[in-house]
């Protein structure tokens, strides 16, 4: 806190101080003021251009004409006409896209909650004292490296029909709960929320292991010499402590949560008739495999407006309360 | 600090002059393909794959360059699930190869008829259209301009392992849909699904119901799309499209198609007819060859799907690929050439022989008797079939609303009057 805030007085007080700040070789009224320039602005401003302009043009460009095109009715060949609202109002006049639309907030946000608590849980876990700590958190952690896509068929072969989980209840027993998983519109879309928390817990428990590193280990003490249990100690020490850990943890979870694909075309493709198409599969469906490039550019822009709302939503309430103190 | 600034500098150009020449040569090799191909008369050649055995397209091309060895085909397969999105790309970006596989008609990305209406087909020689089968010009020509030579005639019906009807004890494949419902219940008290379903599939389910419906709506009315495009007709109000859906249901419930076909995939139908554990699916004809190349010890027939009481026999079988020109090529003349020699009867049935589909010219002339295709060849010869429904549908969402709503019946998410209507309003968009 201090350190923030005496950055932010230099910042501030940057031009003014400058001459004061270059110390005793600046006493002559000559001393170039650019000496005391802090390393960025070493080089000329150009140097950037490239980047700038790699930037605007591949991301900021592309997106703006993608956005352009949610308001025609191009087919992604030929000519198009502009049809002004007319996509949007047909994605919420469709059950379908509703349907999608749920499901993209209920695997955000239920991946954010589940990895978040899972990853928090294993970090207290392995934070100190286990001895076998680091050989578990490699463990934990391996899921995450491992390409999305192989895990989800990994994944779809065990919830297969003829796979291991139905014949592990074969076994015990239990013929009664074999089902085709992943075709039951009623768990279909939990199998797939399953697998995204199994992967994902790790990277939570990797951000929350970093931000436990620097929970000052005197004052947990402190507040266990005062008799303050497990749980008081969790809440009035680690918790604000791994605050910013938190925020981190969370906007990336919901970011990625809102964006998730590759697990769903590779688990169910959207199905059973719809029942797991989230915004990102409807996305790809009707741009390219339906040829309905407008509409499907409606749908992008949607889901990028509702990733922003979120991300800022999230941000102001993992804000650092300390500061508005 | 000015020295060090200025050598920055110098060092900073020196980075910045391979980088830009970088940046070059990768605009210069993203240029049109086909500029890459040697000599006047070579070519690029484009065309779908989905396994690793030898495509017909590239017989025909080594074929025809040991032919004609001042000719250079460059081939440029890609995966068959991706194919149509990547066409439309490239011709779109103009570096589309000069000859491209295109599928007839409307409903696939890689159709002929709306890529040739946005202008990325060359209109096409007399050589192409004798080839094309009667009744099936409007999946060709569009404006009187003809922009596909099609290269198989492929029979979409039932394809039946007859070594494992044999040891289920089955003499002959039942010719009314009640005796298949008969039959199904026999086997499925033995552990054997008369049909595998790879309900998780739409290709799959939608495959499934457009066979069905040639008995159901194509037998009697065969130009019953033409009826729907001019809005005579509905979906929702057709009893042959009711009666298809409703047959699939039967099916279902009936235990014809293995346990958890909601959720299988094509390796349910391939394991399942491989291992004789089911004993036929609704797969084109020519996936019948690859599996009899998986499965050796198996014998597998084209059979049409059992008609309902007092109905007619009736198959699907059309051209389901094609070649055309990119119009944006600097070798129409070359690629034109090629096409016209893919034309003579010799490659048709070089490619009918690797593919295992038919022929597209002289199939009347062909004797199927010793071939899988003898059950239907009757079919064939009185001409007795129809083209692919979804190829003269509107769009490609009308087929998705059909394969989706076949899953959401299997699992009871869908009613057949929804599956109907969603397909009538997707016609409509």
């Amino acid at each position: 806190m201090t350190v923030t805030t005496q950055g932010r007085r230099a910042s501030e007080g940057g031009r003014a101080q400058r001459p004061q700040n270059t110390g005793g070789r600046s006493s002559s009224p000559r001393a170039r003021p650019s000496r005391a320039r802090p390393l960025v602005g070493y080089g000329r401003w150009w140097w950037a251009l490239p980047g700038l302009l790699l930037v605007l043009g591949i991301q900021y460009t592309a997106t703006s004409v993608g956005g352009f095109f949610a308001f025609t009715n191009w087919s992604g060949i030929g000519s198009f006409e502009w049809i002004g609202l007319e996509n949007f109002r047909e994605i919420f006049q469709d059950p379908e896209k509703v349907r999608a639309l749920g499901n993209t907030l209920l695997l955000a946000f239920g991946s954010v909650l589940l990895t978040n608590v899972f990853g928090l849980m294993l970090a207290l876990a392995l934070n100190r004292g286990l001895r076998t700590r680091y050989a578990l958190r490699v463990v934990f952690f391996m899921p995450v490296v491992l390409s999305p896509l192989a895990v989800s068929y990994v994944w779809k072969f065990i919830f297969d029909f003829n796979g291991p989980l139905n014949q592990l209840l074969a076994a015990g027993g239990l013929q009664e709960l074999q089902r085709p998983w992943l075709a039951d519109p009623n768990l279909a879309i939990w199998a797939v929320l399953g697998v995204i928390v199994w992967q994902q817990t790790g990277i939570a428990m990797v951000i929350y292991l970093a931000g436990l590193a620097a929970v000052p280990v005197e004052i947990e003490e402190a507040a266990a010499i005062d008799g303050a249990s497990h749980w008081q100690r969790f809440l009035a020490v680690t918790v604000p402590s791994i605050r910013p850990a938190i925020a981190i943890a969370t906007t990336l979870g919901l970011v990625n949560g809102l964006r998730i694909f590759d697990q769903i075309m590779a688990l169910t493709a959207g199905g059973p008739a719809g029942a797991t198409e989230n915004l990102a599969t409807e996305v790809y469906k009707e741009a390219f495999s339906l040829g309905r490039f407008g509409y499907g550019a409606a749908l992008a822009l949607l889901l990028t407006v509702l990733i922003l709302v979120c991300a800022m939503l999230q941000q102001y309430a993992t804000r650092d309360r300390s500061k508005e103190s | 600090m000015t020295q060090h600034r200025r050598s920055f500098s110098r060092y900073g150009w020196a980075l910045a002059v391979p980088t830009v020449g970088a940046l070059l040569l990768t605009t210069a090799c993203s240029g049109e393909s086909s500029e890459s191909v040697d000599g006047a008369n070579g070519f690029s050649l484009t065309y779908a794959t989905s396994n690793n055995l030898e495509s017909p397209y590239e017989r025909l091309a080594r074929v025809y360059m040991e032919e004609n060895p001042d000719v250079s085909i460059e081939l440029a397969p890609q995966p068959n699930d991706r194919y149509g999105e990547t066409l439309r790309t490239q011709l779109q970006a103009g570096n589309a190869p000069d000859v491209v596989q295109t599928a007839p008609g409307t409903g696939q990305a890689q159709g002929i008829v709306p890529l040739a209406e946005a202008g990325f087909l060359e209109p096409l020689d007399d050589a192409a259209a004798e080839l094309i089968p009667a009744g099936n010009e409007s999946l060709f020509y569009t404006e009187d301009e003809l922009y596909g030579q099609p290269v198989d005639l492929t029979v979409s019906g039932f394809v039946y392992n007859t070594s494992a009807a044999d040891a289920a004890g089955l003499d002959e494949f039942p010719d009314a849909t009640a005796e298949l419902l008969d039959l199904c219940e026999t086997l499925a008290n033995d552990g054997t699904s008369a049909i595998a379903l790879a309900g998780a599939a739409p290709p799959n389910t939608g495959m499934t119901a457009m066979s069905v419906s040639a008995t159901r709506v194509y037998a009697e009315t065969p130009d019953w799309n033409q009826q729907r495009a001019d809005g005579a007709v509905t979906f929702a109000d057709s009893e042959g499209w009711q009666e298809t859906l409703e047959t699939i249901v039967e099916l279902n419930e009936t235990g014809c198609f293995q346990d958890g076909a909601e959720g299988g995939g094509f390796d349910a139908i391939t394991n399942g007819l491989a291992q004789g554990t089911s004993l036929g699916a609704f797969i084109p004809s020519g996936a019948a060859s690859e599996l009899q190349s998986a499965a050796p010890d198996q014998n597998f027939a084209i059979e049409a799907f059992p008609p309902p009481e007092g109905g007619d026999p009736y198959i699907l079988a059309s051209s389901n690929y094609s070649l055309s020109i990119n119009a944006a090529s600097e070798r129409k003349e070359a690629a034109q050439e090629f096409l016209d020699w893919v034309a003579e009867p010799e490659q048709a049935q070089l490619f009918a022989d690797i593919s295992g589909v038919l022929p597209v010219t002289g199939v009347a002339d062909v004797d199927l008797s010793d071939t899988r295709y003898a059950p239907v060849g009757e079919l064939i010869q009185s001409e007795s079939y129809t083209a692919l429904p979804n190829s003269t549908w509107p769009n490609q969402s009308v087929y998705d609303e059909l394969s989706t709503g076949v899953q959401g019946l299997l699992t009871g998410q869908s009613t057949v009057d929804q599956v109907l209507t969603a397909m009538d309003d997707a016609w409509e968009n």
